[in-house]
């Protein structure tokens, strides 16, 4: 088993499951909310994951983040087996790791979209200058250089959304896990941000799982994967 | 510490609230811990701050001074018993006083030797050499009492001249003067001519080289059921009311020692609940729990810190006030222990919020719930 700590193997698919499967007991009833599902992403691709509400989007990225634990399988990120991973690897893991954009709160609201950025720096070992000049470039690349002071009340759905981005880059991720990043936004807004999430992976080479339920947006990602129900299937 | 100082800043109101609240409880703790010093003191500090090391009481007086009577029999059982070293007379009596202030209830205490019985504290002068002198409680200074005035015994009009004050000697919370025996008798005759010779109130003992004060206190004690012996200090500690003084205020104390942990206590918890959605999303993105946990630590040493700071510069000018005739003083002592105790309550008390904190799943940030469930 590969530790967090191990040179990362930058040519390792980014993730790599293997017939997981996730059940969640709900007092006597069992959900079965993935079922052996199998899937590698490379290291330099975006994945579209498509499927309808309660499909197991948001549980197959969670796993992947190891903030969830799957029931079976195996999972595999950039060379690391986290399967078997306690509560305190899984924390070192997603702080270093992997980079996530959840479906709802993103920004801690009494920091600034800088802070915003910092703060991850902040979870760990601090790098100090370097972490500052890596959330100004990443506020530069995302246009928001000009409201790095803001607070995310006095910032614009979108905005709020690239900072998060921003946010899920500053750890300098293997893979970048976006749930339903375009929900919230209008159609235009929603593109805007697509292209941003494309061009910010693709410049890094950096893998990423983009969740959608909305068919228009998949073609700024590499491929589509489908789930119904639980299950994979690669279309 | 980013996270506290960051959360504290943008939430300045919120907080400084808080740290008002623990200030103003700080400084009413403060305060009627100066408000009960003061006020012992100003009963029985002339016991604590005079010279004799024990005081002997007799039984029947009811460990107050001027109800003591020490006949010859028992001063001679005193003078017998083991490790007794020197004996000398302590008289005490009330008079009516007027100096240029007025009229005063006041206290007037002689003793046969200096080192037996007259003030330790003197501050300002010297003690009594002659018939006519007295040192003063320094608290009534202004009230007519100070060095080199001149007042009077009523009736009777014997004048005797202030040429020392000493601090924290009154008894009785009035103005308390310092004599010789024979300043003493004089004002008593001077009152009442047909006064006689009367009986010592108390005797002040100093141990025998080589014997230690409890040692002799023992000794005294065995020696006749009707002599009490004490240290001064235990002396002041078992004058009636002392006792009863003492726990009024520690409820009072109790109360504020609970009502600081509350405070602070229900306040971290609900900012903890209200910023639930931050909180799972740090730990979402790989904050430790032990991380946030520390944060919300130094926000409740950083609040009480600050609230007692605050309380205590309120308190320091209070401190220096005289308050119904009782002169109140900074206790450093107090200020230290409190600072102790109520740094440990706040800390303990948040407690409850962290507990809240180590139990956020970070599953939930990818649903949206969050610690108030
Ligand atoms: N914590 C949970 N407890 C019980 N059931 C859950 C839990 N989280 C998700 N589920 C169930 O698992 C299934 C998949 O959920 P989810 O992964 O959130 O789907 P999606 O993100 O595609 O909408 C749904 O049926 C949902 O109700
Ligand atoms: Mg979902």
């Amino acid at each position: 088993m590969s530790t967090s700590s191990s040179a990362p193997d930058t040519s390792a698919p980014a993730l790599e499951m293997k017939a997981v499967r996730k059940v969640y007991r709900m007092g006597d009833a069992d959900i079965i909310a993935l079922d052996h599902a199998s899937l590698t992403v490379q290291h330099d691709e975006i994945v579209a994951l498509v499927g309808p509400s309660g499909s197991g989007k948001t549980t197959l990225c969670s796993i992947a983040g190891g903030i969830l634990g799957a029931t079976e399988g195996r999972v595999v990120v950039a060379g690391d087996d986290i399967t078997d991973y306690d509560a305190k690897q899984l924390t070192k893991f997603r702080q270093e790791r992997v980079g996530f954009v959840f479906q709802s709160v993103n920004l801690v609201p009494f920091l600034t979209a800088r802070e915003n950025l910092l703060v991850v720096d902040e979870l760990g070992r601090r790098t100090g200058a370097a972490a500052r000049a890596r959330a100004d470039q990443l506020l530069e690349e995302l246009g928001l250089a000009d409201r790095r002071n803001n607070l995310p009340s006095q910032l614009s759905g979108g905005q709020r959304q690239r900072v998060a981005i921003g946010r899920a880059l500053m750890n300098e991720p293997r893979l970048v896990l976006f749930d339903e990043p375009t929900s919230a936004l209008d159609t235009q807004l929603g593109e805007q941000v697509m292209e941003l999430i494309r061009n910010e992976m693709k410049s890094r080479g950096t893998a990423a799982i983009v969740v959608t339920h909305d068919e228009r947006i998949t073609h700024f990602c590499d491929r589509s994967v489908h789930i119904v129900d639980g299950h994979l299937d690669a279309a | 510490m980013f996270l506290a100082l960051k959360e504290m800043t943008r939430a300045k109101a919120r907080f400084g609230l808080l740290i008002a609240a623990i200030a103003l409880l700080v400084f009413l703790i403060l305060f009627q811990q100066s408000l009960q010093n003061g006020l012992l003191t100003s009963f029985v500090g002339g016991i604590r701050n005079q010279s004799a090391p024990v005081l002997v009481y007799s039984v029947d007086g009811q460990r107050i001074l001027q109800g003591s009577i020490i006949t010859p029999d028992l001063e001679a059982l005193v003078e017998s018993a083991p490790g007794v070293g020197e004996v000398g007379a302590i008289h005490q009596g009330t008079f009516t006083v007027t100096s240029a202030d007025g009229a005063f209830d006041a206290s007037l205490l002689g003793y046969a030797d200096p080192a037996l019985g007259a003030p330790t504290t003197i501050v300002e002068g010297r003690l009594a050499e002659s018939l006519d002198e007295v040192v003063a409680s320094s608290a009534d200074a202004e009230s007519g009492f100070d060095i080199g005035d001149v007042v009077r015994v009523e009736p009777g009009g014997l004048e005797l001249t202030v040429v020392g004050l000493a601090d924290q000697a009154q008894i009785n919370a009035g103005p308390t003067l310092y004599g010789t025996v024979d300043t003493f008798l004089d004002a008593l005759r001077a009152q009442n001519p047909d006064a006689g010779t009367p009986l010592p109130n108390v005797l002040g003992v100093a141990p025998a080289d080589g014997t230690t004060v409890d040692e002799v206190v023992a000794s005294i004690n065995a020696q006749s059921d009707e002599l009490d012996a004490f240290t001064k200090d235990d002396a002041a500690d078992a004058t009636p009311g002392v006792a009863q003084v003492r726990q009024s205020f520690q409820v009072i104390f109790l109360l504020y020692g609970l009502v600081i942990p509350c405070v602070t206590g229900l306040f971290f918890l609900i900012v903890t609940f209200q910023k639930a959605g931050a909180l799972t999303l740090l730990r979402a993105i790989g904050a430790p729990a032990g991380r946030l946990v520390a944060s919300l630590l130094i926000q409740a040493v950083l609040i009480v810190g600050l609230g007692y700071l605050i309380g205590t510069l309120l308190y320091t000018p209070v401190s220096q006030l005289r308050l119904g005739g009782i002169p109140l003083e900074f206790e450093t002592a107090a200020v230290i222990t409190w600072a102790i105790v109520l740094m440990a309550l706040g800390l303990l008390s948040s407690l409850v919020a962290a507990r809240r904190v180590l139990a956020i799943d970070p599953v939930q940030a990818t649903t949206g719930a969050g610690v108030g469930r």
